[in-house]
């Protein structure tokens, strides 16, 4: 058996909690940060909406999302919603064309959100997740997790509201229907896990498309804070996974049994060199109709 | 929660289908990510070209000098400890660029940003490099097999990403960037000779992370090019999951923050050092 590495000791619940009492106060400076371009993002709105669109910024915001939406639709989830066809044909209308395309954006990210959290409510009700067959680490794990996601669907929305948008409160309708069709199936923590890293990778690369897609700097500063926050999550719940499908969820515990994982256990959680975004939700997909 | 005495145990999975998924991933990687990647680069560096045509890379914008200011304190304190630092822990692996050639001259706007990039990937490779090869040499004790592979991948991601900049710089006729990151790396130089287990090469390690993280989130800020933005942005996420899975081994919460911070990113002038 390989002994434990220098300096690696396990933590108990209570030291658990501590540190998510030490990541409330790192979030509150983090907070501090995003709050400044969310201030200026509203004001340059405010402006820009004063003025006629501008058909060259909105010719050039189609192609940037159509570029991304050709990728988009090859992704498994939107084929698994059947939803392809519909989004065709809302690309080819007017009405996406000359739409603010800045609170579209945000009114489809707070949807995602809001389904992300749904999601995690969902789960935090199993009994394998968030009752007392549950491990520590992923009752945790899933009870933050969904609290950032509802603080990113504020954000959004404090955002929409001050720019004179509608809120988006719903969820995602493609990935509410995914999520809806999952449901059935959620009996045990792989196909939860497997649930909450296709809407984490999805959330993920949404935000990478939609910070080279978005011509406001600061909403792209807003969405830029919470993509790698996604990314994280989603390498979180890869390494969460291997442990769960190798049939030894004991084995997830904070720090992990390092010494005993196999060696191939540290690149689970990272795939890519370049995050991708072929599974990015199209930027009008959550808008408020 | 694990009892603290409960002794590490083999895994369910084993190695080989563990190993099966991983190469399933990289090839994703292969076949999605990379080739999206160069193509944006390419149009990124016609993009350059044509920009140098008509001279309008020249002069600071107001993107350039947001990336500037975002760090200033945080560049500060390194160049004071650079002030008091004069070790060089590694005599194995070389810092500041083999062939001690100085940064390509008059880089401005995105080209300099795409020169600190890369002067950022070079100094995790070093990090990564240095780690790896005292823990060869037995300086670090125990190695587990995950630690190690976790090394190699995240340094070969971090030398895919200095090669993405570096096509951006000779694409634009400038010469590649071998050279760390100047005023880092003397902190980080001096941080390694500390470090004799496995525990501190993970902290540092997250130094490194971060610090790159934050920098290319403030760079896409700072960019003009969407191209260069884009680029910024699919490497971002990458430093940051590095991050939380090092985080995770150091038994600390690994998503700590809802808003990823910039306070740790390099400002655009550790380039003039």
């Amino acid at each position: 058996m390989t002994p434990q590495p220098k300096g690696l000791a396990e933590i108990d619940e209570h030291q658990l909690l501590d540190l998510v009492e030490e990541s409330a106060d790192l979030h509150a400076d983090s907070m501090r940060g995003i709050a400044e371009p969310l201030e200026e993002m509203v004001e340059l709105e405010h402006e820009r909406r004063l003025e006629q669109p501008d058909p060259d910024e909105t010719s050039a915001f189609t192609r940037a999302r159509d570029a991304q939406l050709t990728k988009a639709f090859g992704g498994k989830m939107l084929v698994a919603a059947g939803a392809g066809a519909a989004l065709v044909g809302l690309l080819s209308t007017d009405a996406f064309a000359s739409a603010p395309t800045n609170v579209q954006i945000l009114q489809t990210a707070a949807s995602i959100e809001n389904l992300a959290v749904a999601t995690y409510g969902v789960a935090l009700t199993l009994p394998f997740i968030g009752g007392s067959e549950a491990n520590p680490v992923v009752k945790t794990f899933a009870t933050m997790t969904m609290s950032q996601h509802q603080q990113h669907g504020q954000a959004f929305n404090t955002a929409i509201a001050r720019l004179g948008g509608t809120k988006q409160t719903n969820p995602d309708p493609a990935l509410l229907a995914v999520v809806n069709q999952a449901k059935p199936g959620l009996t045990s923590a792989g196909p939860v896990v497997a649930l909450a890293l296709e809407l984490e990778q999805g959330a993920a690369e949404t935000y990478v498309a939609n910070v080279s897609a978005l011509t406001d700097n600061n909403a792209q500063a807003v969405t830029a804070s919470i993509m790698g926050v996604e990314a994280q999550h989603a390498a979180i719940l890869r390494a969460v996974q291997a442990l769960v499908e190798g049939n030894d969820a004991s084995a997830i515990t904070l720090p992990p049994p390092v010494a005993s994982l196999p060696a191939a256990a540290g690149s689970v959680g990272f795939p890519d060199s370049f995050f991708p975004t072929n599974q990015a939700r199209p930027a009008t997909e959550g808008a408020v109709k | 929660m694990t009892n603290k005495n409960q002794q590490p145990r083999e895994l369910g999975i084993s190695e080989a289908e563990l190993a099966a998924m991983t190469s399933d991933l990289d090839q994703m990687h292969r076949d999605s990510s990379l080739p999206a990647l160069t193509e944006s680069v390419d149009e990124w560096v016609s993009a350059n070209k044509d920009e140098e045509t008509s001279s309008a890379l020249g002069g600071a914008s107001r993107r350039t000098f947001l990336l500037g200011t975002g760090a200033a304190a945080v560049g500060g304190l390194l160049l004071a400890a650079c002030g008091s630092s004069g070790s060089s822990s590694s005599s194995t692996t070389a810092a500041g660029g083999a062939t001690g050639a100085k940064y390509p001259a008059n880089l401005t706007g995105d080209l300099k940003v795409a020169a600190l990039a890369a002067s950022l990937e070079n100094l995790a490779v070093y990090t990564y490099t240095a780690g790896i090869q005292a823990a060869t040499a037995g300086k670090l004790g125990t190695v587990p097999p995950a630690i190690v592979t976790f090394a190699t991948t995240a340094r070969s991601q971090h030398m895919d990403h200095a090669a993405a900049w570096n096509a951006v710089l000779t694409g634009a006729g400038k010469t590649k960037v071998t050279e760390t990151d100047p005023v880092l790396t003397p902190v980080i130089q001096k941080m390694f000779a500390k470090v004799t287990d496995v525990t501190g090469l993970a902290e540092l390690a997250l130094e490194v992370e971060e610090g790159a993280g934050a920098t290319y989130q403030s760079g896409i800020g700072a960019l003009s090019s969407p191209k260069g933005v884009a680029a910024a942005a699919s490497i971002q996420p990458v430093e940051l999951q590095h991050a939380a899975i090092l985080l995770f081994v150091l038994g600390q919460y690994p998503v700590p923050n809802a808003f990823s911070p910039t306070s740790s990113a390099r400002p655009l002038t550790d380039l003039n050092t």
